[in-house]
């Protein structure tokens, strides 16, 4: 099919503006009239709260309320899956990012002298600091159900019997670090109650409706008086699919008098209350037979929710689903556990679960092929499942998959083939470079359990261009381009003609979440199930207006053209608007799923998977255990790409941060109080740490998708993390399970493998 | 102190700047670049009652050489530092670390006289001062002394500066003909980091590699700078071949004495002060050799 915008490299319509800096993030925003709003945390990890007296703080001169629970009026409590985490904690405090007070003030030091000035009367209890301990009996219950938030399992074929009759056993324990989201724009917004009493939250967030929901709930409000702005944001990578200061905002705002009230946290703030990616501990036994088939693999994974469950119990489910690859593995036993700490909190973010089990399954695939001397392509060809095939956790994948491709594309790539030229070109005799590969995937939507679906709004403007409503956020990765080349496409007009709205209950309909890698098929869909609806309606009123017959009026590029007349929109707007009809469509879609859920699975199987494979090439400096990733191949399946220069935004972005994942980043919590404060010691990649990084998407087109489109926005980040954990065994001979892999666990691992020789040569 | 309640003066020349100092009974802080002033403002820290602002203090910003000495004014930027052609010809260890310092931002704001006094045991351009042999002019209103740098910082953020000084000049020994200097740095990632250890070399070299005398200074594996005599010593032993560098970075970790915390732990930082030593000995022989 010849397209004019899909599938092109269209420049980012929200671009200039974002690069110059003209774009104002709605906490780039100030009011004459203002009031600043501040959070008070809890000074303990775990502690009863006897009292809190705010007396004092509410006599400080510029204070204009002091709020504690007292003063909610609806459900002190939010969480999207269960509503756990109180807005205001009354009795218990669990995590030093719980809130126990708000202030808002006249000015912002005056609000955090006030803080100060809020008396809390605090018992400190037994801190959980451990996932594993809080499973045992002696553990304080952190909640009225005990400390396993959820369990889930899959279990296929005959295990035990699998690892008897196996040629080749590979066993290994994975630690993965508490990662921090590192937006630029930390968690903040504005809150407004008008004369009516109608309420306005902008705030960034992933999900308007939901946050409005929640918001509705806590305040005992009618929902339909509250309108929540959450586009555009100053990045989330899921950070803030949850709630992050949305019902604080809106209950100062009952007592401001009108007066817009600010909250925006620091970055201090940010790094203690924020929420994190689960720190996992995995234990995984993988067998296969001497010709390279995988026969079982089994998983144990623990992974540490914190304080409250948010989406705690989906990742675990997630990396559960996700925890064999992308193979066909006939006996599995998988097992997955989601507790509760006073460790912060954890919740979603980029990658979902998915991350932390890849970097097992895939470091075992090398593992097997290194044993086996074969070769790490070949190991994972034989075992990929395809199209019309059953994967690991049993369901037959109907929907498009890539990976065979993936790897032949990388097979084929200059960095795999010319290897060992590449490895050799070393400069200093204690460096040693290595070259490794890792694929993945990641489930598209929501997974069973939940409703999934997607809505689009068109609207025809008085200046004849069109405004596209779509829920989902632009959370930065570009989905409005996405969103305006599909109407541009479908509509047959140029992409200036195309305005987009994004988050806002006001002006977008419900279309679900921005997560879930699934922005750009769903939102994508919505808007080409509503283009049609448009297109008609054009054509209908062109043709009422000319008196012709339907069928004699024609959509061209940019006009509609009858009878040998062109009709300019602008005019048929004029004509619409006139009869007082409505010049907005609407297209609705049902996401497609799998009819049965995995038993015990907590969601699986997804129907609809990206796939990606990645290859990197590692400088390790023996002497310092310094780790440089010099290049980067990302070879995605995403199905049909929409924007090629979105795709290689998404792949660059999201191969950075996997490196940041596994040699940096760890937001350190020691007995429930953070040692990781700001980024002074929380170390993201910077432009020195970026590599040359080349994108070749395999297009694989899936055909329930939006002109063959699916989503690519997770699995981005996600084999890297194994790849360069293979290539720094590749390089040196030391394998890294305890990420991140900082200098100072490289060298460590040298100094064993040093070590260990000198010992068997003795 | 709340921060909206701190005043700031501007004082235009350096003996306004002096008189402003030898006020008593306030609390009073320089601010230059503010790159750690700022910092330390919002952490609560450092709320003096009064800044005195010197960053536009021109005559303080300078780099010039005298018969036996080069003169660094302490406001003088890291970029400064790194662009001047004579320090680049006779203090490249300076040059070097200069050039290690924060991000490019945090060059062009923060300035060489902020790094010394605020003393922190990880400052990048301490070590590569230690082995020029810096010395500290220090002015109050009425007095005037040098101090060498060794002397200067007595612990992790403490001087012996008093309340009424401050420093206005800073002099280096030019390097020799045949003298070279390195500098090396591991932080926990390239750019915008702090040391987990680094370490300022400086050879004066004869023929066949061999190293007529050379000065080494660690920083971040003790509460101040730490000068190893001990390698220094071996330096002169013989042709610095790759065996004797092994030899002399074995060493190393004798004279170090570190502290574990969030970036590293004792033992990494011992070993790693071993391997800059090796790191910066070879390449700094390699460049010797190729220049």
């Amino acid at each position: 099919m010849s397209t004019k915008w899909v599938g092109k490299r269209v420049k980012r319509i929200d671009g200039p503006e974002k690069v110059t800096g003209e774009l104002k993030y709605m906490t780039d925003y100030q009011f004459d009239d203002m009031v600043w709003g501040k959070v008070l945390r809890s000074e303990y990890p775990h502690a009863k709260i006897n009292s809190i007296d705010i007396e004092e703080a509410k006599n400080l001169h510029g204070v204009i309320c002091v709020l504690t629970h007292k003063d909610i009026p609806g459900f002190n409590g939010f969480g999207i899956v269960v509503p756990d985490q109180p807005v205001l904690c009354s009795d218990v405090v669990r995590c030093t990012g719980d809130a126990v007070a708000l202030v808002a003030a006249e000015t912002l030091e005056i609000a955090e002298q006030a803080l100060s000035l809020i008396k809390v009367d605090y018992e400190p209890l037994e801190v959980v600091a451990d996932a594993e301990y809080a499973l045992t009996e002696s553990a304080p219950k952190l909640h009225p159900d005990g400390n396993l938030h959820s369990h889930v399992k899959i279990k296929n074929g005959n295990i035990e019997q699998a690892f008897e009759e196996a040629d080749i056993i590979v066993e290994n324990t994975f630690y993965s670090p508490r990662q921090m989201h590192a937006f630029i724009e930390t968690e903040g917004g504005w809150g407004i109650m008008d004369d009516e009493g109608f309420l306005t939250i902008r705030c960034p967030g992933q999900y308007a409706y939901r946050d409005r929901m929640q918001i509705a709930r806590s305040l005992a409000y009618n929902a339909e008086r509250i309108r929540v702005i959450s586009s555009p944001i100053g990045g989330a990578f899921g950070g803030k699919d949850e709630i992050t200061v949305q019902i604080y905002l809106a209950l100062l705002a009952l007592h401001t008098n009108g007066r817009p009230v600010k909250i925006h946290l620091s970055r201090e703030e940010s790094v203690i209350a924020g929420i994190k990616r689960h720190p996992f501990k995995v234990c995984m036994k993988t067998a296969a037979k001497k010709d390279g088939t995988l026969l079982a693999n089994q998983v144990k994974a623990i992974g540490d929710t914190g304080a409250y469950a948010s989406l705690g119990g989906a990742v675990i489910a997630l990396a559960i689903e996700h925890s064999c690859g992308p193979y066909k593995i006939p006996n599995v036993d998988l097992e997955g556990f989601c507790v509760y700490t006073n460790n912060g909190i954890s919740g979603a973010f980029r990658g979902f679960g998915v991350n932390q089990v890849c970097m097992g399954i895939e470091t075992h695939m090398d593992m097997i092929a290194e044993k086996l001397g074969m070769d790490p392509i070949e190991l994972r060809k034989k075992n990929v499942y395809h199209q019309g095939e059953v994967s690991s956790v049993g369901h037959i994948v109907k929907s498009s998959v890539g990976t065979y491709k993936t790897l032949e594309m990388a097979e084929n790539c200059d960095l795999w083939k010319n290897r060992e030229k590449y490895k050799s070109e070393v400069c200093e005799p204690w460096k040693k470079r290595g070259v490794s590969l890792a694929t993945s995937f990641h489930g598209i939507g929501m997974g069973i359990g939940l409703p999934d679906y997607g809505a689009a709004s068109i609207e025809l403007l008085p200046d004849g261009k069109f405004l596209v409503g779509v829920g989902c956020e632009e959370i930065g990765g570009g989905n409005s381009t996405v969103y305006a080349q599909v109407a541009a496409e479908m509509l047959k007009c140029d992409i200036s003609n195309i305005r987009i709205v994004q988050g806002d209950t006001k002006n977008t309909l419900d279309g679900g979440t921005v997560t879930a890698s699934r922005s750009t098929y769903t939102g994508g869909r919505a808007v080409a199930a509503a283009a049609p609806k448009m297109t008609e309606l054009l054509n209908q009123t062109a043709a009422e207006m000319l008196n012709l017959p339907a069928a004699s009026v024609d959509l061209r590029p940019n006009h509609i053209s009858a009878d040998g007349q062109i009709i300019p929109y602008k005019s048929i707007y004029e004509h619409l608007y006139e009869k007082h009809q409505s010049t907005r469509v609407e297209g609705h879609f049902y996401l497609p799923k799998e009819k049965e859920e995995i038993k015990g699975s907590g969601g699986a199987p997804h129907h609809l998977y990206g796939y990606l494979t990645h290859v990197v090439m590692v400088e390790v400096d023996t002497l310092t255990g310094e780790t440089d990733v010099l290049r980067v191949v990302s070879i995605p399946d995403a199905g049909k790409v929409i924007n090629p220069q979105g795709l290689e935004g998404q792949a660059e972005g999201g191969a950075v941060m996997g490196i940041g994942y596994t040699l940096f980043e760890d937001v350190l919590i020691e007995n429930g109080y953070h040692k990781t404060r700001n980024f002074t010691d929380y170390i993201i990649p910077t432009i020195r740490e970026t590599p040359l990084i080349e994108t070749f998407p395999v297009e694989e087109p899936e055909q329930s998708g939006p002109f063959g489109a699916k989503g690519i926005g997770e699995v981005v980040m996600i084999p890297i993390i194994a790849a360069i954990m293979s290539a720094i065994y590749d390089a040196t001979g030391a394998r890294i399970c305890h990420l991140p892999a900082t200098p100072e666990r490289v060298f460590n691992a040298l100094k064993d493998l040093k070590n260990q020789k000198v010992q068997s040569t003795r | 102190m709340l921060v909206s309640e701190i005043d700031m003066i501007t004082p235009s020349s350096l003996s306004e700047c002096l008189t402003q100092l030898s006020k008593e009974g306030r609390k009073h802080r320089l601010i230059a670049g503010g790159t750690d002033a700022v910092v330390r403002m919002k952490e609560g820290k450092w709320r003096p009652e009064i800044w005195i602002n010197i960053k536009n203090l021109k005559e303080l910003r300078y780099i010039e050489e005298s018969k036996d000495f080069i003169h660094i004014g302490p406001l003088a930027t890291h970029t400064d530092i790194t662009h001047s052609p004579l320090l680049q010809r006779k203090a490249d260890v300076l040059v070097d670390a200069a050039g290690e310092v924060g991000a490019t931002q945090m060059q062009k704001m923060g300035t060489i006289g902020g790094n010394i006094g605020t003393a922190s045991p990880a400052g990048d351009t301490l070590p590569a001062l230690y082995v020029l042999g810096a010395l500290l002019e220090l002015t109050s209103l009425k007095n005037k002394r040098i101090v060498p740098i060794q002397e200067f910082i007595i612990g992790p953020g403490r001087t012996v500066l008093k309340e009424n000084e401050m420093i206005t000049k800073i002099l280096i020994k030019p390097q020799r003909q045949n003298e070279k200097g390195i500098f090396q740095k591991l932080g926990p990632r390239k750019a915008q980091s702090i040391s987990i250890v680094n370490v300022a070399i400086s050879l004066t070299m004869d023929q066949d590699r061999k190293c007529v005398e050379g000065k080494i200074a660690f920083g971040s594996v003790a509460p101040t700078i730490i000068r190893a005599r001990k390698c220094e010593s071996m330096l002169t032993l013989g042709p610095l071949n790759d065996e004797l560098i092994q030899n002399i970075a074995k060493i190393a970790w004798k004279e170090v004495m570190p502290i574990s915390d969030g970036r590293a732990t004792a033992a990494y930082r011992r070993d790693m002060a071993s391997a800059l030593l090796e790191r910066g000995l070879y390449r700094l022989i390699r460049r010797w050799e190729n220049q």
